[in-house]
């Protein structure tokens, strides 16, 4: 049985040569944007900003998901999530949040003291929707990320060291913590970043609808990574068919809860026709926004769905890779759709400083993930189950 | 995608109790688990007859109820102006949610391949079918003309007419009816390699009969085996949807509606997490007494105790969520029915049905945490009765409570049940046991070819194959 010995290919360092020109090239776009049309820039960047979150949150979710579950599909790809989820690209995350706390003033309605003098709703909102609050709720959410990226980096790599069969039960317990914390803190930046660009609008769901989708975009970046690190004659993560058709499966499912979650929104809206909530809807399904919309649910479900049902292409990391680059699409395109109409519900948008933030900040995310792949051997060697987990069933 | 813990046990700090009680062979589980049911009439458990008196009586009870309701009418139920929906829909839903542990135990668990699932899944089944049943029976009792039930159908009929489509009340229709039938089929299909091997186990010639009729001719051939595989993999991705949809479509009933207190989009997945936490709360209640009568130890593991305690641990988080959001948005929306709703439900006439609940429903539940309480039985049966009467509130506060006081003062009302109420309720609950009772009495209870598969002779012999 292959240990995972094998050096990493080459690829992944150019890909990390490939993410870091991307990143420079992305920001000297965004720069030049800063330039010319700061208020586009800031809507622009907000939708890069979370479509990068979702890589690096996101494989933190997935990654608590497998400590806390022991789930054998997770012992293999441990590393490519604490790749994604470290605090090192975490770190980056908080850092780049800084235009956004920058820009408040041109994102968030809110921040418009006479706004929200002359309207009652934002008046009676104000203890939650003002700016120190929504600064300090930020770090803390950032600040909780890095924390339980750190502490699985470290306890993972007290595991490589000493083989302490115990450490696997610190990172389950420390796991069962962690989605707790996770799922609250990222439903409410969901709120605080994203939801309160239209602060009159509200959703309870919107928190939820937000994780999935990071969720998926995770899986998707497995899928990715199952092709760089699994394939060849002497791959340096000897993936089995049977651990791409976990992740597959897994991918499958978040699709279709992504979907359950964004119907039952609509259904629920739709049907009860307030108009304080419907705004939301009218602006996206009449109109400017509609076509979107169609080709959201076309991208993000349908195709998916159908492609997914193979179980061929789930268990094979060349057949699946399409299938991840098209769900990694429509992951920005779904954010995009939250964020802009926010700004024109009456007109279809697309600047191309909508396509230089994801550039910028997903490049450098990049590279900073495959520094992380680099950092550690592929296989988390003294996991008590990796033996089981490698096993071909 | 389980991992199995058999080769790391012993003074492991990471090993965990195993699924099957070591020193089993495929013959002693299938002998263990059909004596239940073999045993002769005439030499019926004491317990069960007890049990069955019991049950028997309060179906009866529910008998005189519903006779009651049919020759005066609806009248005799709580249910008034503004309160239109009283016990009745809180009953049907705190029963279907009952039956969503079964589901997500055959279905999902058989998809994540969590093989601890299989000495619970059969009873699991046969106590959704159960609820589903005594959840099946209150639309019809409240449909005031309940000889009428085929017109909540689509049916094409001389009257030209049809139900509302646009309205939740007929999605539920479909969802719970479908829910019902391929519950039923799963466990049926389940069940036939069992019912085959009692067929070949039974001494009656009668009971030969029954057992041979029922397993419809099942031989153990490998076509058989190969057959039944695809079936029971094609019906868990069918049900798996269904653990979502039923109760999303049951949450619609409340939230696409516009009342405060209803209306909100967190719904349809805490609900379904709600459903999950009843329905394993009640396994629980179900298995932890029948485990000493049957002398199951060797099936029903500490493990068993210890993964249901987590799975009701997190559903019961989600609840908590759902509870959380709930009051976060109201005040958020600055809607002030909204708030006066939330405030209501704190300090209104209903404040202690909503104070029992969060006691009941999430702050008790947080004992789980703990490893201690989670392998003993008699804390776990407490929590788990804890969170029955707790989800039962839930369903009170959400209805009654967001009816009682709405947007006009002066439609506000009290309510409460009547004893008509009640005895429907324990009527149904009369159903259930008598039900539950002749299951396991008859059928078997746990699946006995799934348990040989985790012998440690099995396993080898899959090993070997290899």
């Amino acid at each position: 049985m292959n240990q995972g010995s094998n050096p990493l290919p080459e690829g992944v360092e150019t890909l990390g040569r490939i993410g870091l020109i991307a990143g420079l090239v992305g920001l000297a776009l965004l720069g030049a944007g800063y330039a010319t049309d700061r208020e586009q820039l800031f809507r622009s960047y907000l939708t890069g900003y979370m479509w990068m979150l979702g890589l690096a949150a996101g494989a933190l979710g997935v990654m608590l998901l497998h400590h806390v579950t022991r789930g054998a599909w997770g012992v293999v790809i441990r590393r490519i999530l604490e790749a994604a989820a470290s605090p090192l690209t975490l770190g980056f995350a908080a850092v780049a949040f800084l235009p956004i706390a920058l820009g408040t003033h041109s994102l968030y309605e809110w921040t418009h003291a006479e706004v929200v003098a002359g309207d009652a709703i934002l008046s009676h909102k104000k203890p939650w929707l003002n700016e120190p609050a929504f600064l300090g709720r930020s770090a803390a959410y950032l600040v909780l990320w890095i924390v339980l990226a750190a502490v699985f980096a470290r306890l993972s790599a007290r595991q490589d060291e000493t083989g302490d069969r115990r450490i696997a039960l610190s990172m389950q317990r420390w796991g069962a913590f962690g989605v707790v914390a996770f799922i609250l803190s990222m439903t409410f930046a969901a709120f605080d970043w994203m939801m309160s660009l239209t602060p009159h609008w509200f959703s309870t769901i919107y928190g939820l609808y937000v994780i999935i989708g990071q969720a998926v975009a995770a899986m998707a970046l497995v899928a990715l990574a199952g092709l760089l690190l699994g394939e060849g004659p002497s791959p340096a993560l000897p993936l089995q068919p049977r651990h791409l058709h976990d992740h597959g499966k897994l991918l499958f499912a978040f699709v279709c809860v992504w979907a359950y979650f964004g119907y039952s929104q609509f259904i629920i809206i739709w049907s009860g026709n307030l108009p304080e909530e419907t705004t939301f809807y009218t602006s996206r399904l009449n109109g400017a926004w509609k076509v979107t919309t169609i080709v959201l649910v076309l991208l993000h479900y349908a195709l998916p769905f159908a492609l997914l049902l193979s179980r061929n292409r789930k268990r094979s990391a060349k057949a699946l890779a399409p299938v991840a680059v098209l769900l990694l699409f429509a992951r920005w395109l779904d954010l995009h759709w939250l964020v802009a109409p926010a700004f024109s519900a009456n007109a279809f948008t697309l600047h191309w400083l909508d396509l230089a933030a994801p550039l910028a900040l997903g490049g450098i995310w990049l590279r900073l993930f495959t520094l992380g792949l680099k950092a550690r051997p592929l296989l988390p060697a003294n996991e008590p189950f990796l033996k089981e987990a490698l096993a071909h069933e | 995608m389980s991992i199995r813990f058999d080769d790391v046990r012993g003074a492991d700090p990471i090993a965990q109790p195993p699924v099957l009680a070591p020193g089993h062979t495929p013959a002693s589980v299938t002998e263990r688990i059909s004596e239940a049911v073999t045993t002769k009439l005439t030499k019926t458990p004491k317990w069960w007859l007890g049990g069955f008196a019991v049950g028997f009586a309060l179906l009866n009870v529910f008998l005189f109820a519903v006779t009651n309701l049919f020759m005066t009418g609806i009248g005799v139920w709580g249910n008034n102006i503004p309160v239109g929906w009283g016990w009745d829909i809180i009953c049907f839903v705190w029963w279907i949610g009952i039956g969503h542990a079964g589901t997500l135990i055959s279905a999902i668990l058989l998809l994540l391949r969590q093989s601890w699932r299989n000495s619970i899944n059969r009873f699991a089944e046969a106590m959704t079918v159960f609820a589903v049943a005594c959840a099946g029976m209150y639309p019809i009792l409240h449909l005031g003309r309940p000889w009428l039930p085929h017109w909540l159908l689509p049916l094409p009929g001389t009257l030209g007419m049809w139900p509302n489509f646009r309205s939740p009340l007929i999605w539920d229709v479909f969802a719970v009816s479908t829910y019902a039938t391929i519950s039923i089929v799963f466990w049926y299909v389940g069940m036939l390699p069992d019912l085959a091997t009692l067929r070949d186990h039974a001494k009656a010639r009668l009971a030969r009969f029954a057992y041979g009729m029922a397993a419809l001719g099942w031989r153990n051939s490998s076509r058989h085996w190969a057959n039944y595989e695809v079936a029971s993999l094609l019906l868990a991705g069918l049900s798996t949807p269904l653990v979502l949809s039923v109760h999303s479509i049951v949450s619609f009933d409340f939230s696409v509606g516009i009342v405060p207190g209803w209306h909100t989009t967190v719904f349809p997945p805490y609900f379904v997490a709600g459903a999950v936490f009843a329905g394993f709360a009640m396994v629980l209640t179900l298995v932890l007494p029948l485990r000493p009568l049957f002398k199951l130890h060797d099936f029903i593991t500490e493990r068993h105790l210890q993964n249901m305690a987590k799975v009701m641990l997190t559903t019961g988080l989600i609840v908590a969520y759902g509870y959380v959001l709930e009051i976060w948005a109201a005040f958020y929306s600055g809607n002030e029915f909204e708030i006066f709703m939330v405030l209501n439900r704190f300090t209104g006439p209903y404040a202690t049905q909503y104070w029992l609940l969060i006691l009941l429903n999430i702050a008790i539940p947080q004992l789980l945490w703990l490893k201690g309480i989670r392998s003993n039985v008699w804390a776990l049966w407490a929590i788990s009765m804890c969170i029955n009467v707790g989800m039962w509130l839930e369903r009170f506060v959400i209805i009654v409570v967001s009816l009682h006081r709405d947007y006009v003062p002066s439609n506000w009302a009290m309510y409460s049940g009547t004893k008509f109420d009640v005895m429907t309720f324990v009527g149904t609950m009369g159903l259930f046991l008598t039900l539950l009772l002749l299951f396991i009495r008859f059928l078997p209870a746990l699946n006995m070819f799934e348990m040989r598969i985790l012998t440690p002779e099995a396993t080898k012999a899959h090993g070997e194959e290899k």
